[in-house]
């Protein structure tokens, strides 16, 4: 008897501690997705742009299954120590509910980090970049986040300056091919704000334009976010599976 | 002259783009030929086989619109060197005779000793078509062509010396974005191996707590007949039959301890 008294006591001891590692975890997803609500990165505007805000979607859910997460954690534990079947039951329903939202969340992070290509950047850009009648004031947030950028991470276009070229845009109805094979912002700028060698820059001559792509300056900032919320909540939920597991167990052994 | 003239070998961004192209510079290629009042002009003529001309319209839509459709067949064969400047064609008149004249420039400027820029760029005058200037000037180019180009070296009476015509220039044509697709192909493998663990998770759960529930409701059912296993602890523990009560002391005997009677 003593013996499978030992085992009871271990299997609430672990089961504690589950408890209580899924509490702090709670807390922490909470902190991370109010961070990442709250704190847009630069290119912010240009996802606004896309219509796919996914990841906003995502991080709210992740506000409100680390809170119940938490609160549920701390039932659970109460759940054990007293060996309540009724506790445990609601403890044990309530966290499937949560699960199954935390899931959402996760996969829909997952989803958007992954339909972020450098073609929808590059589409959007070559549509909307100095849109001579902007239709919104998002197409105006599209030329400012874009001179922002250019600017700040000494990059040009979304590949290159040659998508300027590559494609017909928005930028080309309204800057002639030999003045502006690719905007002045893409120029080296002295500390006025005029280019270096205009001619130079024109010609693509290295030194005077800046010869690389803004998708990776872009795509850093959206990548942490995403993986952020997606990865901490697998791995959130991969701890609570385990937890449940052991609680569904250890509750059919509860007798009344 | 057996000079050719090229565009620049180094890889710039910008050597040939959808108006202009950069040409190298001739250095010393006029020496000894050229006298100080001498001008070297760049002949710009469309090459051989060159159908027909387009005009864009400024609309990036999915195909370009055509303004006139002329036919500049063999331009760079049928050139005839102009005679004096006033002959020279200008660059308005390059739809019409599919050749102009261009890049107007002191001989001494070619000449090995000249410091000077190593590129030379045909196209990059915006101001060009813009009034009726009877000026030679460097406009864009209003056709992705091909072209080919030579030097001439004109003094006052006339042209004293030509390079060869060069290989065909071909500027680029620029695609429309609504051939761009935005889309990935496929979901990246990341999110396969999130969706699948997790979906199987998801699943496992349904099915211990729907396993778990259903075994009790069996259990409950079973519970009037012959249960087995954990539900015999139950049906015990309702049905909880005290141990046996000691047996009530034999009357008379006033003893505490039983065994203990005085014999009587």
């Amino acid at each position: 008897m003593a013996k499978s008294d030992d085992c009871v006591h271990i299997l609430q001891g672990l089961l504690v501690f589950g408890n209580v590692v899924i509490g702090m975890c709670g807390i922490a997803l909470t902190a991370e997705c109010i961070y990442v609500v709250s704190n847009p990165h630069g290119a912010y505007p240009l996802l606004k742009a896309t219509e796919n805000s996914d990841i906003h979607a995502a991080a709210w859910i992740g506000i409100f299954v680390g809170l119940a997460l938490f609160a549920l954690s701390i039932l659970g534990i109460i759940g054990v120590i007293k060996a309540s079947r009724t506790l445990l039951l609601v403890y044990i329903i309530l966290m499937l509910i949560t699960f199954a939202f935390e899931m959402a969340s996760c996969i829909t992070a997952a989803t958007h980090q992954d339909s972020l290509t450098p073609n929808v950047f590059l589409k959007q850009m070559l549509e909307r970049y100095q849109k001579s009648e902007p239709n919104n004031n998002s197409d105006n947030e599209v030329t400012k986040t874009w001179n922002e950028l250019m600017l700040q991470n000494h990059c040009c276009g979304v590949n290159g300056p040659s998508d300027w070229q590559e494609y017909t845009s928005a930028f080309r109805l309204t800057h002639s091919d030999a003045d502006y094979p690719w905007p002045r912002a893409c120029c080296v700028l002295d500390a006025k704000g005029l280019p270096v060698n205009l001619d130079g820059c024109k010609l693509g001559v290295s030194g005077y334009y800046n010869s690389n792509g803004c998708y990776d300056a872009i795509s850093g900032p959206v990548n942490a976010h995403a993986w952020g919320v997606a990865w901490f909540g697998f791995a959130i939920l991969c701890w609570t599976f385990c937890v449940l597991l052991g609680t569904m167990f250890y509750w059919s052994g509860i007798e009344y | 002259l057996p000079y050719v003239p090229q565009v620049p070998p180094m890889a710039l961004l910008g050597r040939v783009t959808a108006t202009t192209f950069a040409l190298e510079r001739p250095r010393g290629v006029f020496d000894g030929h050229a006298d100080a009042s001498d001008s070297v002009w760049l002949a710009v003529a469309f090459a051989n086989g060159e159908r027909s001309l387009f005009l864009w319209q400024g609309t990036w839509g999915p195909s370009p619109q055509p303004l006139t459709h002329h036919l500049c067949r063999a331009a760079s064969a049928a050139f005839r060197n102009p005679q004096c400047r006033a002959e020279v064609p200008l660059y308005q008149q390059l739809l019409a005779a599919c050749s102009y004249m261009t890049l107007e420039t002191a001989a001494a400027e070619y000449s090995c000793s000249a410091p000077s820029p190593a590129v030379l760029r045909v196209g990059g005058d915006t101001a060009c078509g813009d009034q009726d200037r009877q000026d030679p000037c460097n406009g864009p180019l209003p056709s992705p062509g091909p072209y080919r180009v030579k030097f001439l070296l004109m003094g006052c009476r006339g042209p004293k010396a030509e390079t060869r015509w060069s290989e065909p220039i071909l500027l680029r044509t620029a695609l429309s974005p609504s051939t761009i697709e935005p889309a990935p192909a496929r979901p990246g493998s990341a999110l396969v191996v999130i969706a699948s663990i997790l979906a199987s998770l998801g699943a496992a759960l349904a099915a211990a707590v729907l396993g778990a529930l259903g075994a009790k409701a069996w259990g409950s059912l079973c519970h009037r007949g012959l249960g087995t296993g954990a539900f015999i602890r139950r049906s015990y523990r309702s049905h909880h039959i005290p141990p046996a009560l000691p047996q009530p002391p034999p009357p008379g005997c006033g003893c505490s301890p039983p065994g203990l009677c005085p014999s009587a």
